[in-house]
């Protein structure tokens, strides 16, 4: 929040550089086997592409194999890994159906419909929190089955003009409304969004690296969290749900909403307080789900990696 | 004008210094140094907390579609110029 920022570090940098690029061959070749395939077949071909993976992905298994132990409680193997991979594949692929709405293919259970019905109905603007944690498009999907409810993705730019471009692939009707990160107005941008009472989402379990962290114990072991999120929510005065979106095998997905926060009758003097609360929260519901769906982490990078010298010397600097 | 632009200025820059924990006294932010990014090194949800102060205190509006964000949020001296000409209290 302030200067110096040592607690500053860079969590951007290794999703940036490695992960996209697995993710768009494996997009480019899903696509196509889907759309020529059907998913039935095009599933057969998963297991290949997961096999591939287990195979020839250096980074990515180190870094599942990094992960796994954690949710799993126990060491992992290779069957953890090729499921681990498999999953991935499988929510990436289901993408290319649920952006052709093609809902009728899918067995979605949604939970927590009581947290997230009246603060839609309330039009106030409400943020969403999501993590790298299941599949994104199932959530997207859901927020189109509902009628008059938009939502608006916050992301990094690259990003989104990656999705953009995959989307205007698969369906040209269905781009999404994205705001930008990065640019000098982003959050007026999502202000702006809550005021017309729209719902804003973020997948808020990585950073770009111009952000503090903070420390907390992620399965176990410290991690570090990115704290802009939750100053935002806080300092926009709203309320905030958690969302995500599991993949629990063969066509079942699993939605939870939980709630996550609530700023809107925060005072100044107490924000940094309930920001802390609101993070402590957001790590508990990633401990709750990784535990019940331990495939659906896709963060290949080692997440758990150093933490910041300045993080493990006072457990919380970035209040000052 | 101009001597009341400096007061403003100053007055901002206090306000940022307050709002935000700053570690520089409101006079030593330098009236054209960039607030985002290098110079002051704010980040955008800095720049939200510097609107929603300002707004308030000044009763204004900043709005994400003013196309002009990038121009009334690059300096200290902007700032000040975009609250001298809108302010309404």
């Amino acid at each position: 929040m302030t200067q110096p920022k040592e607690s500053t570090y860079q969590k951007s940098a290794p999703w940036l550089k490695q992960k996209e690029r697995s993710n768009t061959l494996m997009l480019r070749i899903m696509s196509w086997i889907s759309l020529r395939l059907g998913r039935r077949a095009g599933r057969l071909v998963l297991h290949l592409i997961a096999l591939y993976f287990v195979l020839f992905a250096p980074a990515s298994r180190r870094a599942s194999l990094g992960y796994l132990p954690r949710a799993l409680g126990r060491p992992a193997n290779l069957i953890d890994l090729y499921k681990h991979f498999f999953c991935f594949a499988s929510t990436i692929h289901d993408r290319i159906y649920l952006i052709n709405r093609r809902y009728d293919l899918f067995d979605i259970d949604i939970q927590g419909k009581n947290v997230i019905r009246p603060l839609i109905d309330a039009k106030k603007g409400v943020l969403l929190m999501g993590a790298h944690l299941g599949s994104f498009e199932v959530m997207r999907a859901i927020g189109r089955k509902v009628p008059g409810l938009s939502v608006a993705m916050v992301m990094h730019k690259d990003n989104a003009q990656k999705i953009n471009a995959m989307l205007s692939a698969i369906n040209p009707e269905a781009s999404m409304d994205v705001i930008p990160l990065g640019h000098i107005d982003s959050m007026l941008q999502v202000q702006q969004r809550l005021d017309e009472g729209m719902l804003v989402g973020m997948l808020a379990d990585r950073t770009l690296g111009d952000e503090p962290m903070a420390q907390l114990e992620l399965l176990g072991a410290p991690a570090a969290i990115p704290t802009g999120p939750f100053r935002m929510a806080a300092l926009l005065r709203r309320q905030v749900v958690f969302m995500v979106g599991l993949y629990m095998g063969d066509n079942r997905y699993q939605v939870h909403f939980e709630t996550l926060a609530d700023f809107a009758e925060v005072p100044r003097g107490e924000r940094d307080q309930a920001v802390d609360k609101a993070i402590a929260r957001y790590v508990e519901l990633l401990n709750r789900y990784t535990r019940l769906a331990p495939y659906n982490w896709f963060n290949f990078f080692d997440y758990w990696q150093s933490v910041p010298a300045s993080l493990t010397e006072k457990s919380h600097n970035i209040h000052e | 004008m101009i001597e009341n632009n400096t007061a403003l200025q100053l007055e901002i820059a206090e306000l940022m210094v307050q709002a935000l924990n700053l570690d520089v006294a409101a006079a030593e932010i330098e009236p054209d140094a960039p607030l985002y990014g290098s110079g002051l090194g704010l980040d955008s949800i800095d720049i939200l907390e510097v609107a929603l102060v300002i707004s308030k205190q000044y009763g204004l509006q900043l709005k994400s579609d003013n196309e002009n964000n990038h121009q009334i949020f690059s300096s200290l001296r902007s700032l000040a110029e975009y609250v001298a000409t809108h302010k309404t209290k």
